[in-house]
């Protein structure tokens, strides 16, 4: 048995139809590959919101989604200063939440500081928008 | 498991991208393409100091591909050479040190920072290969501080979008790795077709004897 396998790997050959096969997968994969990246181009001057993920900070949301950071520290009953560098993940588990909770108030708040609403003022502190 | 180190990421900083670079070079897979335009975003944010991400980015990723070299150096060279004595092949892998020796430079060059999914597995290859150390190390040290600088600055730029930039240029890396592939081997089977030469992927030697 295992001279046979020594001696099918000695005198192993690619053979030629394995060739076109695994070119024509290539092939394949490249082009699908192309697509999405062209679907990326085209789409690339829409600005889209960044889905909220929980490695995320409460400032780096604010950045991405174009909102004046104290809003989201407010909508979370978080002091805005100093900046809060705990990911989201970490601030759903201290205040006994899931993400789903916290991504849904982040994002309530993001569409009430987003006109027509105007956004609140850093003073009014402790009250959500 | 990624997000969670994303999450240290972004609480612990630059000590967690050292050490995940550090890993992800050795060859464990990683999305380090979104975390280094996310670090970008953290450095335009002001959360990270530009000059500490790239020291210390570019330092991970090179101890990280040294672990890769030796592991090829040292297991990986026992085990060909093992497999080389009972099956064959002595010719072909010097035939192989020979190719690597000659473009092993520029393969390890463009797949710290073009072509990233190579990079691993050219460390491995080039120390199963024997690429001469100080060659490699200088090779890899220029393409992985180009791949750090690139990556966070295009970060840094695109910092509201990084999730949608890391998609873009993972969908082009993949194309260019797609294409250069798909050239070589359309190529050999092109002229299999044509000249009834099997198709070999010996390094070094292109096609093997006619059957």
């Amino acid at each position: 048995m295992r001279s046979t396998i020594i001696r099918t790997a000695r005198t192993f050959r690619w053979p030629p139809w394995l060739g076109l096969a695994v070119f024509l997968l290539l092939a394949g994969f490249t082009a699908f590959k192309a697509v999405d990246a062209a679907r990326g181009v085209i789409s690339w001057h829409v600005h889209r919101d960044e889905p909220i993920r929980g490695w995320m900070t409460v400032g780096y949301v604010a950045h991405s989604y174009r909102v004046p950071p104290h809003v989201l520290y407010l909508a979370l009953d978080l002091p805005h200063a100093p900046p809060n560098k705990r990911p989201l993940r970490d601030i759903a588990k201290l205040q006994h939440r899931s993400m789903d909770q916290i991504r849904a108030i982040l994002q309530n708040a993001v569409v009430h500081a987003r006109p027509p609403y105007p956004p609140p003022s850093p003073l009014s502190e402790g009250r959500a928008p | 498991m990624s997000e969670q180190l994303l999450a240290w990421l972004s609480l612990y900083g630059v000590p967690v991208l050292f050490g995940i670079l550090v890993v992800t070079s050795a060859g464990v897979p990683f999305p380090d393409t979104l975390m280094l335009l996310a670090v970008g975003s953290f450095v335009a944010q002001g959360e990270m100091n530009l000059w500490q991400v790239l020291i210390m980015g570019s330092a991970g990723a090179i101890v990280g591909d040294q672990i890769g070299y030796c592991l090829g150096l040292g297991a990986g060279r026992r085990l060909v050479r093992r497999i080389t004595n009972r099956v064959g092949g002595t010719d072909t892998m010097k035939r192989a040190e020979a190719f690597a020796r000659r473009w092993g430079g520029a393969g390890i060059f463009f797949s710290r920072w073009l072509v990233g999914p190579l990079g691993p597995w050219i460390n491995v290859s080039s120390g199963i290969t024997a690429y001469p150390w100080p060659r490699f190390l200088l090779w890899d040290a220029l393409g992985e501080v180009l791949w750090i600088v690139l990556y966070v600055m295009l970060g840094r730029i695109f910092n509201d979008r990084v999730e949608a930039l890391a998609d873009l240029l993972g969908n082009l890396t993949w194309v260019l790795v797609g294409v250069t592939s798909a050239t070589v081997l359309g190529w050999k089977v092109f002229r299999y077709f044509r000249t009834g030469q099997a198709v070999s992927i010996d390094p070094g030697h292109g096609l093997a004897q006619p059957n």
